[in-house]
């Protein structure tokens, strides 16, 4: 087999980026993963072997158990394909595609979770969710455009990078610094929950209380609301309970009088 | 009406595949599935309150590991489609309230029917291990796709229970008294409060963070001082957040 059938292109990787949109296809508690990481890179393995018992041999050992966080799934991707295509050139061997593999989708996997769906997520949707609060019906629209033009595009740049770097973890912690924008998108989360309670006289005119009370002490109320609810949330209540909880009191204010 | 929820359980199981099986590009989350469906069935409003205040819920309820969220999804597209069939034009606040409420009968279900799918999928896996020859890549491909009709037919078949069991409670609310109406309508102004709170209790290790009352200050005096345009006050909170979070970081 000439080298020049083991070239990987843009176009091999953008193809094995777009199966990986389907990794969690089949998602199951036992192999999560595994049958959406074979299926991602089925194509290259194709091109790499094709001798029809060392592609089959590849492509089930792929089969194996794997997980971690679906975007970042993309830079192991990149990274195997990158290792596959050595160990087809007989740079690599096995144990350097199977040892890459399992180092990295644990630590990828709490280290997305953290970014996209413990900071980046909750910050754009906290800033779409203030929008719609204070009468803004395009807010939606804003928050599908923003999380996917910063989704998409690192899901695209680390799968690069993946095959780029091989899989070096500490290149793409350094050049995505992930757990710094972390920490700014939690705090500025913050700020705009806030800015969201400051703003209760200005919400939707469904949820104001004209003239009930000056604006400035229902937002103040609002926010003393928020403190005992975080209260009684560290002290173990569940949304579902204390959203219960919360109709009860609703109830028992209305027959009391109350409202 | 049966058309309408039909159609409900088609579009539903299609925006329900966002959340797990395909690309996950948000549009399952709770602020833009409410919206999207209060369009189609002609309540915009009812989908927007529904919607903005489930994702402050649920927003921080993620998928870690082999642990599965509540699906705030279908709690989402239920609500908004209940509140929009059981009262054509226009759903009033007690009824969006009352909608909400629902929605805690639907979470241990939809938890439930998460996880017996994921059992079942395993199946899927052991079916292709055993192949061999020229078979596994059709197989293979046939195998993992088949998971996005199993993921389908899980949502789809909730919003055909959900959906008429929620109009026929909502029928039997509207002849509830005037006080549970009332209640309801005070239930809704609560609940971005509670989102809030979750979102205050999972970003931040204080009760009264600092960062927070900044937003709190700065939208107070701004928007309620200064009459700023709403989404002027939200762009500023957003910028007070951002830089004081990096001169804190420079610091």
């Amino acid at each position: 087999m000439s080298k020049d059938n083991k070239e990987i292109g843009t176009i091999d990787l953008l193809r094995v980026f777009a199966r990986g949109l389907l990794i969690q296809a089949s998602w199951s508690f036992e192999r999560m993963q595994s049958l959406g990481f074979a299926y991602a890179i089925e194509p290259v393995l194709r091109k790499l072997y094709p001798v029809q018992a060392e592609y089959e041999s590849r492509l089930k050992l792929h089969m194996g158990y794997f997980n971690t966080q679906p975007y970042l799934a993309s830079f192991i991707l990149g990274a195997v394909v990158r290792l596959e295509q050595d160990r087809a050139l007989g740079i690599k061997t096995d144990a350097d595609v199977q040892g890459l593999k399992s180092s990295l989708m644990a630590p990828l996997g709490a280290l997305g979770d953290s970014f996209f769906w413990g900071s980046f997520k909750p910050l754009v949707a906290v800033t779409a969710a203030a929008l719609v609060m204070t009468g803004s019906w395009w807010a939606p629209l804003l928050f599908l455009v923003l999380y996917n033009i910063g989704h998409l595009g690192l899901r695209v740049s680390v799968l690069f990078r993946g095959y780029e770097t091989g899989g070096d973890a500490v290149d793409l912690m350094a050049r995505y610094r992930f757990t710094s924008w972390a920490r700014l998108f939690k705090v500025t989360s913050l700020a705009v929950l806030g800015g969201l309670l400051g703003m209760m006289p200005l919400w939707r005119t469904e949820f104001r209380n004209e003239g009930a009370m000056p604006g400035i002490i229902e937002a103040l109320a609002g926010m003393m609301i928020v403190l005992v609810l975080v209260e009684i949330l560290r002290r173990g209540g569940s949304p579902v309970k204390v959203m219960l909880g919360l109709a009860a009191v609703c109830l028992v204010l209305a027959y009391g009088g109350v409202i | 009406m049966i058309l309408s929820i039909v159609g409900i359980a088609i579009i539903g199981g299609l925006i329900g595949l966002d959340r797990t099986a395909v690309g996950q590009f948000m549009i399952s989350q709770p602020i833009v599935a409410g919206p999207m469906m209060g369009w189609v069935l002609g309540d915009m409003t009812a989908g927007l309150i529904i919607g903005a205040t489930l994702e402050l819920i649920w927003i921080l309820d993620v998928p870690v590991g082999t642990f599965v969220p509540a699906d705030s999804t279908i709690s989402a597209v239920s609500a908004t489609s209940i509140a929009a069939l059981g009262n054509p034009g226009g759903a009033p606040l007690s009824v969006i309230g009352m909608c909400l409420l629902l929605t805690t009968a639907m979470t241990l279900a939809t938890m439930k029917a998460d996880g017996l799918i994921r059992q079942w999928n395993s199946r899927i896996v052991e079916g292709v291990e055993g192949v061999q020859g020229q078979q596994i890549r059709m197989r293979l491909t046939r195998a993992h796709l088949s998971g996005l009709v199993v993921f389908f037919l899980k949502s789809s078949v909730l919003y055909l229970i959900f959906v008429p069991t929620g109009i026929a409670a909502l029928k039997i609310f509207h002849y509830m008294p005037e006080n549970v109406h009332r209640a309801m309508s005070l239930f809704v102004k609560f609940l971005p409060l509670l989102g809030v709170a979750l979102m205050v209790r999972r970003l931040s290790i204080k009760i009264i963070d600092l960062f927070m009352l900044s937003g709190f200050v700065t939208a107070a005096v701004m928007g309620q001082m200064f009459h700023a345009p709403a989404s002027v006050v939200v762009l500023l909170t957003l910028a007070v957040g951002w830089f004081g979070a990096r001169y804190r970081e420079q610091g």
